[in-house]
């Protein structure tokens, strides 16, 4: 068989350029796979297989994969923590295969547990190694990473699949922020990962505490973003290429899932799926249809097909994407979504009637330079009325622009999401900081 | 880049994954050789996700 690919761009150009077709083939080969192994291995996937009608063997196209029941968060949980003890009868491997444990952060409920084997580490390794490679990262490469090593997965396996690239990766776990940009400046470290909160906070940090410019004096060139939508928010995106001097690149992942979708060198507003791990489906909110047509905003159902412990099948994430309508300059056939993930469809609310995504607000704010990186936006109830404040803080020196932000501000925000805000101005500095994740947007009104 | 013989290749992953569980059958409990293969299985997985299955 002849393939000709570059393999200087692609950490698998077997994969990542594979004709669509033929991609398409394997990716319901493999899910015919993963479905059996679960089948055959788990109590909780062969019960809900049964009680829906499917088996396995039914699966030969992507119709097929649709009629296989969904599995949710709140399902995990009301397994968990029964025998076999503490994952429940979702687990698909012996206990003493295990090698790892992990949990989702909680963010949205109880947090879910994660058991992985070592074959799934790998895996995960593996996913975030077409990620780094994608993103440039090379051997070459001295990564640090400013994350404080815990329960939750997010740059672990990011600080294994750099290794797995065979960069070297500096760990700097427990440091504080400060020792963490000197140890980066000394060590002349080339690349780092961390949420667009704190990527922006170690600027912010260098400049004021430690009188270093980020841009000048470290030698950051590539950062890698997770778990939060900034990266693939263009305003937010520029305040950290400008604060670091460094290109800018977003990856998606989850605990229950894995590393499934990164941005490329290309960066070409959206990031690559990578089909060659996962399946992703856009599922209509209100139907239930599938939606293949790009420019049409639907919830996420995904699966991956190598994760075995814990399966990954048809799991309904939550999270808001769309196709993207073009296909990307750097070759790969992995399909995008655009901008990302645009939202969670427990977080796209409705505000006075509008549908409303953070992530809108986010643009906004980041997008005037006299204000400063933080915000919040707290929707109350009053009376039958939806009220919705927004906090901001201005850059020092900026403080005599007050008013003239203020138009700016509203204006921008009534064109870009349709509502009126109760706008306040805070000193900067006081509105709070976040290290990992930030919770920026609190919808108080189930509490009145 | 030059061509590949995708059928090749996934033969040699199988002669890797088949020497891995050689030497589990054979280890007789000793836990530096059960550990140590099953790690190799787990990589040989990885060259199977990559290659083989793209020939199956």
């Amino acid at each position: 068989m002849a393939i000709f690919t570059d393999s200087d761009r692609f950490w698998n150009p077997l994969l990542e350029t594979l004709p669509r077709e033929k991609l398409r083939e394997l990716q319901i080969r493999k899910f015919r796979r993963i479905m059996k192994w679960a089948h055959d291995h788990s109590k909780f996937h062969r019960q809900l297989y049964d009680k829906a009608g499917v088996e396995p063997g039914d699966i030969k196209t992507m119709e097929d994969i649709s009629r296989v029941p969904k599995v949710e968060k709140s399902m995990m949980r009301g397994i968990q923590k029964k025998e076999p003890y503490p994952y429940g009868d979702m687990l698909c491997v012996p206990l003493e295969e295990i090698t790892a444990f992990r949990q989702t952060s909680g963010t949205t409920g109880q947090p879910v547990y994660q058991p992985d084997t070592w074959q799934d580490w790998e895996w995960w390794a593996e996913a975030w190694a077409y990620i780094l490679y994608a993103q440039g990262y090379r051997r070459s490469d001295r990564v640090f990473i400013p994350f404080g090593y815990n329960i939750f997965v997010a740059f672990w396996a990011g600080h294994y699949g750099a290794e797995k690239l065979g960069c070297e990766v500096v760990p700097g776990g427990v440091l504080n922020t400060e020792a963490r940009i000197l140890k980066m400046q000394e060590l002349k470290a080339t690349a780092t990962m961390a949420t667009p909160t704190y990527i922006l906070g170690m600027a912010d940090t260098a400049r004021k505490k430690l009188g270093l410019d980020p841009a000048k004096d470290l030698n950051i060139q590539r950062i890698t973003c997770a778990g939060e939508p900034g990266a693939s928010i263009p305003a937010t995106k520029k305040r950290m290429e400008e604060a670091w001097g460094a290109r800018v690149y977003d990856h998606i992942g989850a605990t229950e899932i894995g590393a499934w979708s990164y941005e490329c060198l290309e960066q070409p507003g959206g990031l690559h799926v990578n089909e060659g791990l996962f399946l992703v489906e856009i599922e209509d909110v209100e139907t239930g249809e599938i939606i293949e047509e790009p420019n049409r905003q639907g919830k996420m159902v995904i699966t991956a097909f190598d994760r075995i412990a814990q399966p990954c099948i048809r799991f309904d994430s939550k999270d808001i994407i769309e196709w993207h309508e073009q296909d990307c300059a750097c070759g790969r056939t992995f399909r995008m979504i655009k901008g990302g993930v645009v939202g969670r469809a427990d977080d796209i609310t409705k505000v006075k009637g509008v549908l409303l995504a953070p992530t809108a607000i986010e643009e906004v704010v980041r997008g005037l330079p006299e204000l400063g990186d933080e915000y919040e936006v707290v929707v109350t109830k009053k009376g039958d009325t939806d009220d919705i404040s927004l906090k901001v803080e201005l850059q020092p020196g900026a403080e005599g622009l007050r008013e003239e932000v203020l138009g700016k501000l509203s204006d921008q925000l009534r064109l870009k999401t349709n509502l009126r805000y109760n706008i306040s101005f805070h000193a900067y500095g006081s509105l709070p900081r976040y290290d990992v994740k930030a919770k920026r947007f609190k919808d108080l009104r189930k509490a009145h | 880049m030059a061509d590949m013989d995708l059928k090749e290749i996934s033969r040699m992953i199988q002669e890797i994954e088949d020497a891995a569980k050689g030497l589990i059958d054979k280890a007789q409990g000793i836990q530096a050789i059960l550990r140590n293969a099953d790690r190799i299985l787990a990589s040989a997985k990885m060259l199977k996700i990559n290659v083989s299955d793209l020939v199956s």
